[in-house]
């Protein structure tokens, strides 16, 4: 028994000539969106870390999350858990709610929703900067 | 019309690796991909290799990727695609012996693992057979319909990285003997699918529903083993 010739090469090879549908895109993004949110929760704790260290290190810290460029990375961020999120949700409705039959009008529904929450996120992002010297 | 075929070959005895072949025929709108391969076969080149039998979508034999998706050649005609480009490969997944033929032992292998037959040592009553009602037949109508052609677990990419997943097609028909109410063997199949490489393998990619030319909802089946797995270690 030969079994499946290919292993991490994959997508690489064949199999990136598959069609992506709806529900190959979605898994494809979850995953995507999950490893970004595990690299995330590790910044994030590393941040919060620099309380031990007194109020002048995490200040620090925090005017770095005040520049520009993390104001781009906390937008991308804001849309990668929304993304992450809102999929759950339609996952959770396949697994135990019979949501297999309707998961692209779920998936399509879910994502105009998300493309609202994210706009009003922005906007509120935007408009406000994190707090100095708390 | 004047339609282009890529088609994907591999002859072992003289190929060191696949390679693409295009050939340009003039086809009727109608005609079904397997009428084309035939014509091929038949007028042009006669060492182009692929399964046949039936030629009417019950056999389940000219299962085949075509324009980037698992599907049998006799159930798709040319007029289904919009331009008259065709590229016609293999089963993804699957090892290939020649051409468009690849080698369903290990699908087959895997089937037999779920105990794909009727286990029932209890008596059948002696003056009818075993009676199922309309409610009870209707959990595993569609599952029945399951031609094994390989389509979904060809298109699965959960199938493509783990060589030991079961896959669509198994877990499919686990679920058609485990819904079955004249069936006695669901405890030791769930035991058997109840394994990180089966019912928990499959990360709901739905690629196995678009590819079942049965138009079998397989993910809502595995979805439903999954349920039926929870309840009874609850």
């Amino acid at each position: 028994m030969d079994g499946i010739k290919y292993k991490w090469m994959a997508p690489f090879s064949e199999h990136f000539r598959y069609r992506f549908h709806t529900g190959m895109v979605a898994w494809g993004a979850h995953r995507l969106t999950g490893i970004g949110i595990v690299i995330f929760i590790v910044v994030h704790i590393w941040s919060i870390s620099h309380l031990g260290s007194g109020a002048d290190s995490f200040n620090t810290v925090m005017a770095l999350y005040n520049t520009p460029l993390f104001k781009v990375g906390e937008i991308i961020l804001y849309g990668t858990i929304l993304f992450h999120a809102l999929n759950g949700l339609r996952i959770i409705s396949v697994d135990f709610f019979g949501g297999a039959r309707y998961h692209k009008k779920l998936f399509w529904g879910l994502m105009a929703v998300g493309v609202i929450l994210f706009l009003i996120g922005v906007w509120t992002m935007l408009n406000r900067a994190i707090p100095m010297n708390v | 019309m004047e339609i282009v075929l890529q088609i994907r070959r591999f002859n072992p005895e003289k190929d060191k690796k696949p390679f693409w072949q295009p050939f340009r025929i003039n086809a009727d709108p109608t005609w079904k991909m397997l009428d084309c391969l035939m014509h091929i076969k038949n007028e042009m080149d006669g060492t182009l290799t692929f399964r046949k039998s039936c030629a009417h979508g019950i056999c389940g034999s000219d299962a085949m990727k075509i324009n980037g998706k698992s599907t049998l050649a006799c159930q798709r005609l040319v007029r289904d695609y919009k331009a008259g480009k065709f590229v016609i490969e293999p089963l993804p997944g699957f090892p290939v012996i020649k051409d468009l033929v690849v080698d369903f032992d290990c699908f087959f292998d895997k089937l037999r693992k779920v105990l794909p037959w009727f286990i029932n040592d209890d008596p059948a009553p002696a003056d009818s057979e075993r009676i199922q009602s309309p409610e009870q037949a209707e959990k595993i109508l569609e599952s029945v319909k399951c031609i094994l052609c390989g389509s979904c677990t060809s298109s699965c990419p959960s199938a493509w990285m783990n060589a030991d997943y079961l896959g669509p097609a198994a877990l499919l028909k686990a679920y058609r003997f485990i819904a079955d109410s004249r069936d006695r063997a669901a405890g030791e199949r769930i035991r058997i699918v109840n394994d990180h490489d089966g019912a928990w393998r499959c990360h709901t990619i739905f690629n196995c529903v678009e590819a079942c030319p049965k138009e079998i909802n397989v993910t809502d089946h595995i979805a439903r083993l999954r349920l039926e797995i929870f309840s009874r270690k609850i």
